[in-house]
Protein backbone atom coordinates (compact mmCIF):
# COMPACT_ATOMS: atom_id res chain seq x y z
CA UNK A 1 0.00 0.00 0.00
CA UNK A 2 1.34 3.50 -1.00
CA UNK A 3 1.48 6.84 1.07
CA UNK A 4 -1.79 8.32 2.10
CA UNK A 5 -2.81 11.49 1.20
CA UNK A 6 -2.35 14.61 3.63
CA UNK A 7 -5.61 16.25 4.83
CA UNK A 8 -5.15 19.30 2.52
CA UNK A 9 -5.46 16.82 -0.36
CA UNK A 10 -9.63 17.57 -0.09
CA UNK A 11 -10.92 18.48 -3.02
CA UNK A 12 -8.18 17.30 -5.09
CA UNK A 13 -9.65 14.08 -6.35
CA UNK A 14 -12.15 16.33 -7.78
CA UNK A 15 -10.10 18.72 -9.43
CA UNK A 16 -8.26 15.83 -11.07
CA UNK A 17 -11.41 13.69 -11.82
CA UNK A 18 -13.03 16.75 -13.94
CA UNK A 19 -9.12 17.88 -15.27
CA UNK A 20 -9.25 14.28 -16.73
CA UNK A 21 -12.66 13.70 -17.83
CA UNK A 22 -12.15 17.09 -19.66
CA UNK A 23 -10.09 15.68 -22.37
CA UNK A 24 -12.13 12.57 -22.98
CA UNK A 25 -15.07 10.43 -21.43
CA UNK A 26 -13.81 7.27 -18.85
CA UNK A 27 -14.67 4.37 -16.56
CA UNK A 28 -13.51 4.51 -12.95
CA UNK A 29 -10.89 1.95 -13.28
CA UNK A 30 -9.20 3.98 -16.52
CA UNK A 31 -9.54 7.35 -14.11
CA UNK A 32 -7.66 5.66 -10.84
CA UNK A 33 -4.97 4.86 -13.50
CA UNK A 34 -5.10 7.81 -15.11
CA UNK A 35 -4.29 9.91 -12.11
CA UNK A 36 -1.44 7.80 -10.74
CA UNK A 37 -0.15 8.48 -14.44
CA UNK A 38 -0.57 12.02 -15.06
CA UNK A 39 0.56 12.78 -11.36
CA UNK A 40 3.44 10.41 -11.17
CA UNK A 41 2.02 8.65 -8.77
CA UNK A 42 2.34 11.53 -6.07
CA UNK A 43 -1.34 11.25 -5.66
CA UNK A 44 -2.66 7.70 -5.20
CA UNK A 45 -6.59 7.66 -4.69
CA UNK A 46 -8.32 4.48 -2.97
CA UNK A 47 -9.57 2.41 -6.12
CA UNK A 48 -12.97 2.33 -4.70
CA UNK A 49 -12.85 6.37 -3.26
CA UNK A 50 -13.40 7.62 -6.58
CA UNK A 51 -17.04 6.32 -7.01
CA UNK A 52 -18.39 8.51 -4.67
CA UNK A 53 -16.88 11.38 -5.67
CA UNK A 54 -17.86 10.82 -9.40
CA UNK A 55 -21.50 9.84 -8.42
CA UNK A 56 -21.67 13.36 -6.27
CA UNK A 57 -20.20 15.36 -9.17
CA UNK A 58 -23.23 13.76 -11.75
CA UNK A 59 -25.61 14.32 -8.60
CA UNK A 60 -24.58 18.07 -9.12
CA UNK A 61 -25.00 18.07 -12.33
CA UNK A 62 -20.89 18.41 -13.25
CA UNK A 63 -20.71 14.95 -15.07
CA UNK A 64 -22.84 12.97 -17.56
CA UNK A 65 -22.82 9.11 -16.80
CA UNK A 66 -23.80 6.63 -19.52
CA UNK A 67 -23.45 2.48 -19.54
CA UNK A 68 -21.59 1.45 -22.82
CA UNK A 69 -20.16 -1.57 -23.99
CA UNK A 70 -16.61 -1.54 -25.54
CA UNK A 71 -14.76 -5.00 -26.89
CA UNK A 72 -17.81 -6.97 -25.23
CA UNK A 73 -17.44 -5.13 -21.54
CA UNK A 74 -20.41 -3.11 -20.41
CA UNK A 75 -18.92 -0.27 -18.41
CA UNK A 76 -19.80 3.31 -17.24
CA UNK A 77 -18.40 5.86 -18.86
CA UNK A 78 -18.28 9.66 -17.45
CA UNK A 79 -17.97 12.68 -19.53
CA UNK A 80 -17.97 16.33 -18.52
CA UNK A 81 -20.68 18.76 -18.91
CA UNK A 82 -20.76 22.38 -19.47
CA UNK A 83 -21.49 22.48 -15.77
CA UNK A 84 -18.77 20.46 -14.88
CA UNK A 85 -16.48 22.56 -17.09
CA UNK A 86 -17.58 25.85 -15.06
CA UNK A 87 -16.23 23.85 -12.19
CA UNK A 88 -13.06 23.11 -13.46
CA UNK A 89 -12.29 26.06 -14.38
CA UNK A 90 -13.01 27.35 -11.00
CA UNK A 91 -11.48 25.05 -9.10
CA UNK A 92 -8.29 25.34 -11.24
CA UNK A 93 -8.06 29.20 -10.73
CA UNK A 94 -8.68 28.32 -6.96
CA UNK A 95 -6.24 25.83 -6.72
CA UNK A 96 -3.46 28.15 -8.92
CA UNK A 97 -4.29 30.98 -6.50
CA UNK A 98 -3.57 28.71 -3.24
CA UNK A 99 -0.54 27.20 -4.98
CA UNK A 100 0.81 30.78 -5.33
CA UNK A 101 0.09 32.17 -1.86
CA UNK A 102 1.53 28.12 -0.64
CA UNK A 103 4.60 28.63 -2.83
CA UNK A 104 5.30 32.88 -1.66
CA UNK A 105 5.04 31.71 1.87
CA UNK A 106 7.27 28.33 1.89
CA UNK A 107 9.90 30.87 -0.45
CA UNK A 108 11.38 30.07 -3.44
CA UNK A 109 12.82 25.96 -3.43
CA UNK A 110 15.93 25.99 -2.09
CA UNK A 111 16.09 28.66 0.03
CA UNK A 112 13.89 27.09 2.61
CA UNK B 1 -18.48 -14.77 -4.95
CA UNK B 2 -19.18 -11.81 -7.31
CA UNK B 3 -22.53 -11.24 -5.40
CA UNK B 4 -21.08 -11.51 -2.41
CA UNK B 5 -18.03 -9.41 -2.30
CA UNK B 6 -19.61 -5.63 -1.77
CA UNK B 7 -22.97 -7.40 0.45
CA UNK B 8 -21.78 -5.55 3.63
CA UNK B 9 -21.01 -2.47 2.04
CA UNK B 10 -24.32 -2.32 0.20
CA UNK B 11 -25.71 -3.18 3.23
CA UNK B 12 -24.45 -0.34 4.96
CA UNK B 13 -25.26 1.88 2.26
CA UNK B 14 -28.93 0.93 2.22
CA UNK B 15 -29.30 1.29 6.09
CA UNK B 16 -27.79 4.53 5.98
CA UNK B 17 -29.83 5.70 3.31
CA UNK B 18 -28.19 5.92 0.31
CA UNK B 19 -30.36 6.37 -3.09
CA UNK B 20 -31.26 2.57 -4.57
CA UNK B 21 -29.61 4.16 -7.94
CA UNK B 22 -26.87 4.89 -6.18
CA UNK B 23 -26.24 1.91 -4.25
CA UNK B 24 -27.05 -0.57 -7.77
CA UNK B 25 -24.18 1.68 -9.77
CA UNK B 26 -21.71 1.79 -7.10
CA UNK B 27 -21.80 -2.30 -6.85
CA UNK B 28 -21.38 -2.80 -10.26
CA UNK B 29 -19.01 -0.25 -11.10
CA UNK B 30 -16.57 -1.88 -8.25
CA UNK B 31 -17.43 -5.26 -9.63
CA UNK B 32 -16.19 -4.15 -13.21
CA UNK B 33 -13.12 -2.27 -11.26
CA UNK B 34 -12.75 -5.24 -9.58
CA UNK B 35 -12.55 -7.98 -12.62
CA UNK B 36 -10.05 -4.96 -14.06
CA UNK B 37 -7.74 -5.29 -10.89
CA UNK B 38 -7.81 -8.53 -11.32
CA UNK B 39 -6.79 -9.04 -14.66
CA UNK B 40 -4.34 -6.84 -14.12
CA UNK B 41 -2.38 -9.31 -11.08
CA UNK B 42 -3.29 -12.05 -13.31
CA UNK B 43 -1.30 -10.39 -16.15
CA UNK B 44 1.25 -9.57 -13.46
CA UNK B 45 1.45 -13.64 -12.60
CA UNK B 46 -0.77 -13.86 -9.75
CA UNK B 47 -2.84 -16.79 -9.77
CA UNK B 48 -6.95 -16.10 -9.64
CA UNK B 49 -7.23 -16.98 -5.87
CA UNK B 50 -4.17 -13.99 -5.33
CA UNK B 51 -5.30 -11.58 -7.51
CA UNK B 52 -8.93 -11.69 -6.17
CA UNK B 53 -7.42 -11.46 -3.13
CA UNK B 54 -4.98 -8.29 -4.29
CA UNK B 55 -8.14 -6.63 -5.61
CA UNK B 56 -10.11 -6.63 -2.83
CA UNK B 57 -7.45 -5.45 -1.09
CA UNK B 58 -6.38 -2.15 -3.45
CA UNK B 59 -10.72 -1.66 -3.99
CA UNK B 60 -10.13 -0.58 -0.18
CA UNK B 61 -11.86 -0.89 3.41
CA UNK B 62 -15.59 -0.71 2.58
CA UNK B 63 -15.95 0.61 5.66
CA UNK B 64 -14.39 3.93 4.50
CA UNK B 65 -15.62 3.50 1.36
CA UNK B 66 -19.46 3.83 3.01
CA UNK B 67 -17.87 6.92 4.76
CA UNK B 68 -16.84 8.62 1.99
CA UNK B 69 -20.34 7.83 0.41
CA UNK B 70 -22.02 9.36 3.18
CA UNK B 71 -19.99 12.64 3.29
CA UNK B 72 -22.03 13.42 0.15
CA UNK B 73 -25.50 13.93 1.63
CA UNK B 74 -26.49 14.82 -1.92
CA UNK B 75 -26.75 11.31 -2.79
CA UNK B 76 -28.92 9.84 0.06
CA UNK B 77 -32.83 9.52 -0.37
CA UNK B 78 -34.44 12.73 0.36
CA UNK B 79 -36.22 10.95 3.71
CA UNK B 80 -32.88 11.51 4.96
CA UNK B 81 -32.10 14.37 3.79
CA UNK B 82 -34.70 15.88 5.69
CA UNK B 83 -36.41 14.11 8.32
CA UNK B 84 -38.92 17.04 9.58
CA UNK B 85 -39.79 17.48 5.78
CA UNK B 86 -40.74 13.85 5.87
CA UNK B 87 -42.16 13.74 9.31
CA UNK B 88 -44.90 16.07 8.02
CA UNK B 89 -45.12 15.09 4.56
CA UNK B 90 -46.13 11.47 5.16
CA UNK B 91 -48.97 11.82 7.50
CA UNK B 92 -50.36 14.59 5.18
CA UNK B 93 -50.05 12.39 2.34
CA UNK B 94 -51.71 9.52 3.51
CA UNK B 95 -54.39 12.35 4.47
CA UNK B 96 -55.65 13.23 1.10
CA UNK B 97 -54.61 10.03 -0.35
CA UNK B 98 -57.15 7.95 1.33
CA UNK B 99 -60.50 9.26 0.67
CA UNK B 100 -58.81 9.35 -3.22
CA UNK B 101 -57.97 5.50 -2.98
CA UNK B 102 -61.03 4.51 -4.22
CA UNK B 103 -61.44 6.67 -7.23
CA UNK B 104 -57.82 5.84 -7.86
CA UNK B 105 -58.89 1.91 -7.75
CA UNK B 106 -62.00 2.67 -9.89
CA UNK B 107 -59.19 4.46 -12.60
CA UNK B 108 -57.10 1.62 -12.33
CA UNK B 109 -59.92 -0.82 -13.21
CA UNK B 110 -61.88 1.70 -15.58
CA UNK B 111 -62.17 -0.81 -18.66
CA UNK B 112 -63.22 -3.84 -15.82
CA UNK B 113 -65.89 -1.31 -14.46
CA UNK B 114 -66.97 -0.58 -18.24
CA UNK B 115 -67.46 -3.89 -18.78
CA UNK B 116 -69.08 -4.92 -16.07
CA UNK B 117 -71.68 -1.76 -16.40
CA UNK B 118 -71.96 -2.53 -19.56
CA UNK B 119 -73.34 -6.57 -19.08
CA UNK B 120 -75.85 -4.72 -16.85
CA UNK B 121 -77.14 -2.55 -18.74
CA UNK B 122 -77.61 -4.99 -21.32
CA UNK B 123 -78.70 -7.80 -18.57
CA UNK B 124 -81.17 -5.12 -17.53
CA UNK B 125 -82.53 -4.12 -21.42
CA UNK B 126 -83.43 -7.64 -22.30
CA UNK B 127 -85.01 -8.60 -18.87
CA UNK B 128 -87.19 -5.05 -18.92
CA UNK B 129 -87.67 -6.38 -23.34
CA UNK B 130 -88.93 -9.28 -21.84
CA UNK B 131 -91.77 -7.71 -19.05
CA UNK B 132 -92.64 -5.44 -22.37
CA UNK B 133 -93.47 -8.68 -24.40
CA UNK B 134 -95.17 -10.31 -21.46
CA UNK B 135 -97.22 -7.31 -20.66
CA UNK B 136 -98.36 -6.63 -24.00
CA UNK B 137 -98.70 -10.60 -24.70
CA UNK B 138 -101.64 -9.83 -21.90
CA UNK B 139 -103.23 -6.51 -22.87
CA UNK B 140 -103.58 -7.39 -26.32
CA UNK B 141 -104.76 -11.65 -25.73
Amino acid sequence: MGQTNPPFMSGVPELLLLRLLAQREMYGYELVKSIKLVTSEAISLGEGVIYPVLHGLERSGALKAKRKTVDGRTRVYYSLTAKGKKRLDKLQGEWHRIQSGITAALGVPGNA
Amino acid sequence: MRDQTFRDLRRSMQQSGVAPRHIRRMVLELHDHLDDLKQEAVANGCDPFQAHARAVREIGDQKLLARKFLEHSELRTWVYRYPRVARFYYPVAYVLLLPAAPVFAGVARASMIARWGAALMLSATVTAAMFLAMQLSIALG
